[in-house]
């Protein structure tokens, strides 16, 4: 199928503003989980999260989660040199899941307790749909747009779905990521499901307790390989094919032979037309819970064998970021195309002998890489798997 | 528009004045442990894979449009804690308050295994799933699909939408698919061909979010016109949005006079009495191919904040190939 | 708490909680089995599991030990009122 190039990026991550912070973060192997301060956590056995340093700006009138969103989309056209004439023929695609919550919940939690609170704002910006119209209206972006939720592999599904229209010839360019600020339900939710670790998670070790929670948002800009080599762009990678499946298993438990997981991936790379010893890299999703882990190797080892494949997960430095995990981890990944380094997994010390890859442990690695992967899981049994080769 | 031809074969749609018939198509454990508009989601595609006689599998991809998710859930979540404390919260209601849920309770029931995708925006919902759904057909990358939508307006959100000034609208609830697939392989299947959808597209429109336009100029429609290879003359008969929402309505109105201009075929909706929700979209779509009868007919759907679908159907008996 | 008691609390947050229909609760007996898959068993998944050590722990006031295999206990009605009676007498 016909690839499509990536030429721009942006991130709001747990280390900052900006896709340098984040690269600086994440190939120095620093782990952000640290204590929550956003959200009162008395009483939960699990208190921390990779919260985004407060130093964003952007109007208080807006969601936290909009101005992420909107700092990252924004830095992502810039740096793909999309002018306001182009963008009225852009598409924008946002993965979201908890779109304006934390503002809905501060606004619900205080009526609860009987402080009239008159602020019918937050409840009409709650919803994931929130963020297209938010950015759309304020960069001027106005072809097609939509918000996709398959849960934390939203970031991932945004990415795809805008392949989709470039490929059909719908647009031209299309500006796709994902976004969510942390909120009290997710927060709760995770604790409820005892799937977080207490202390800063740490995927693939033999001795992991589950996942840690985080924030942030994502951007790529998406554009004809012909447009952008004609424009003189730069191409960062292209984006050669995904797979989306569903594992029609269980709401929150994926089938423990990771069935769904192997058809997105083996659909990732045919759509790509490469075999699966051409990849060198795959951008794990790595959540750290003895459960995903075990069963997303099982499904890799599946697909690529026990061969030389790099497995991280960016999760161990910035947490599970929810619908912004998928793009946070595709522009990890087209960065490690590009430097030829694979960031780490931070914190592992001893990987689960169940888990036969060599997981680059604590210290990113130099590695030229042609092809590689990003793998996205959500509740509900949603796999994604994008793939990528290096730009030209 | 190239690509496979696009058949339409199976309808189902489970309003909720009409959710007795729940308890029928649903097991013991979906009783128990989905939402009400999960079970209606569920409902609403066992009754749309019944009628095209499809079963699931590896190759069936399911699409939900949806404004609200299960924000009725998510706020019982949310109020079991406020109640209790941590002991209140519940483990079974979490996976609620993320909007896939009703896609991944009917994949499980249905055991639909291609991509699911849930599509979050107001009002318009239901036609973006199946715009998207007839896309990813045409094009090759899904075989078949159920597509639709599903809604349950939370009261709370409807009161505050009211006092924001937004919310003149009439919302009903309820959930509704069809099913679109490849019409070659639904021919070679023998399944009863309801109609066609020839053309979709959907674009945004320059507007404030929540906000009604002034333009009047609809790229959407010209697209789907375009995708369909039809002239604006050829539309017999248009299924609008029209849902009480007065401002709203006068623009969907002003759109469609223009891009039809001269035509004026005469326009229906579905909303009224029973509400607008995001389920109807596959009822007007089935409707509309069964009216168009060998013309073509044009489900259109606008959104406060600018989101624009336009889907051309056509009859059974149009095109015969 | 004796066992019997521990039982007919059970009953209550299967209904209560895990959303069973009264009626069905009214034919429960010691000898119903719990997960999923085996023989007359109510068909409690791996979350119905979580809601039910919540409830058990907000109801009785104890602590689940997640690093326990406590699979066992949760196989019938019988072995989880035994158990949560054990647990309630030792505190």
């Amino acid at each position: 199928m016909k690839p499509v190039a990536v030429t721009g990026l942006g991130v709001v991550s747990p280390f900052g503003a900006g896709v340098k912070a984040y690269w600086e973060g994440i190939s120095g192997g620093t782990c952000a989980i640290r204590p929550i301060t956003l959200i009162e956590t008395g009483g939960f056995r699990c208190r921390i999260a990779a919260e985004v340093p407060d130093s964003l700006g952007g109007s208080a009138r807006r969601s936290r989660a909009d101005r992420f969103a909107l700092a990252a989309a924004r830095e992502a056209l810039d740096d793909a040199g999309i002018g306001r004439a182009e963008r009225a023929d852009t598409a924008l695609i946002v993965g979201a899941v908890g779109g304006g919550m934390l503002e809905a919940e501060a606004w619900y939690w205080q009526r609860a307790r009987g402080v009239a609170a008159p602020l019918p704002r937050a409840l009409a910006s709650c919803f994931p749909s929130a963020h297209v119209d938010v950015v759309g209206s304020v960069l001027g972006i106005v072809g097609p747009r939509e918000t996709v939720v398959t849960a934390c592999s939203s970031g991932a599904a945004s990415l795809a779905m805008a392949a989709d229209l470039v490929r059909d010839g719908v647009v031209p360019v299309a500006l796709a990521g994902g976004v969510d600020a942390l909120t009290r339900i997710c927060f709760m939710g995770f604790n409820t499901l005892k799937l977080l670790d207490p202390s800063p998670c740490r995927p693939f070790d033999r001795d992991r307790r589950g996942m840690s929670i985080g924030e942030g948002a994502a951007f790529v800009v998406l554009e004809e390989v012909e447009r952008a080599r004609a424009r003189d762009a730069r191409v960062y990678a292209e984006l050669t094919g995904y797979g989306m499946s569903t594992d029609a298993f269980h709401v929150t438990s994926p089938h423990p032979d990771g069935e769904g997981m192997v058809r997105a991936m083996r659909a990732a790379l045919a759509q790509a037309g490469i075999e699966p010893a051409s990849v060198g890299y795959a951008n794990a999703h790595g959540t750290a819970t003895p459960q995903n882990d075990r069963i997303e190797a099982r499904a890799l080892r599946e697909v690529f064998g026990e061969g030389g494949l790099l497995v991280s997960s960016t999760k161990s430095m910035i947490g599970h970021t929810m619908a912004a995990a998928g793009t946070l981890e595709a522009v990890a990944t087209v960065l490690a195309l590009g430097h030829e380094v694979i960031p780490p997994t931070a914190r592992l010390e001893n990987t689960d002998p169940d888990i036969p890859f060599d997981c680059v442990p604590r210290v990113a690695r130099e590695a030229a890489v042609e092809h590689a992967i990003s793998n996205s899981f959500g509740f509900g049994g949603q796999n994604v798997t994008l793939v990528f080769r290096r730009g030209a | 528009m190239s690509g496979r031809r696009v058949a339409i074969t199976g309808a189902g749609v489970v309003d909720g004045h009409a959710s007795g018939v729940l308890s029928r198509l649903l097991d013991e454990t979906e009783a128990r442990r989905l939402s009400r508009v999960c079970q209606m989601t569920v409902a609403a595609g066992r009754l749309a894979l019944a009628e095209a006689g499809l079963a699931g599998g590896t190759e069936l991809a399911l699409l939900v449009g949806t404004e609200f998710g299960d924000m009725v859930s998510t706020i019982r979540f949310v109020d079991d804690y406020l109640q209790r404390g941590i002991p209140g919260l519940s483990a079974l209601l979490f996976p609620h308050t993320v909007m896939n849920t009703m896609a991944a309770a009917t994949a499980i029931a249905v055991s639909a295994k291609d991509l699911s995708l849930t599509l979050n925006v107001p009002t318009v919902a239901g036609e973006l799933a199946i715009a998207r759904g007839a896309a990813a057909v045409r094009a090759g990358r899904i075989e078949a699909c159920l597509a639709g939508g599903a809604d349950e307006p939370p009261q709370l959100v409807l009161d505050t939408f009211r006092e924001a000034g937004a919310g003149a609208d009439v919302r009903g609830e309820g959930a509704g698919f069809v099913v679109l697939e490849a019409l070659d392989a639904a021919r070679a299947r023998g399944a009863r061909i309801l109609g066609e959808v020839v053309g979709e597209a959907w674009r945004a429109l320059a507007v404030r979010p929540h906000g009604v336009g002034r333009a009047t100029r609809s790229r959407a429609i010209a697209a789907a016109l375009a995708g369909a290879g039809a002239a604006s003359a050829e539309i017999g008969l248009v299924y609008t949005s029209a849902n009480g929402d007065g401002p709203r309505e006068a623009w969907e109105r002003a759109l469609l006079d223009e891009a039809l201009a001269p035509h004026r075929p005469p326009q229906r909706s579905l909303s009224l009495p029973a509400g607008r929700h995001s389920g109807l979209a596959a009822r007007a779509v089935a409707t509309a191919a069964t009216e168009a009868g060998a013309g073509l007919a044009l489900v259109h759907a606008v959104a406060r904040g600018g989101n624009q679908v336009a889907i051309v159907v056509a009859g059974p008996r149009a095109r015969a190939a | 708490m004796e066992p019997k008691e521990v039982f007919d609390e059970l009953k209550t947050i299967l209904v209560t909680r895990l959303k069973f229909d009264p009626r069905r609760a009214v034919d429960l007996t010691l000898e119903t089995t719990l997960p999923k898959g085996i023989e007359s068993s109510i068909g409690l998944d791996s979350l119905d599991f979580i809601e039910l050590s919540i409830a058990i722990e907000e109801r009785f006031g104890i602590a689940m030990d997640e690093s326990a295999d406590l699979a066992p206990h949760f196989t019938s009605f019988d072995t989880l009122s035994r158990f949560i009676a054990s647990r309630t007498a030792g505190a």
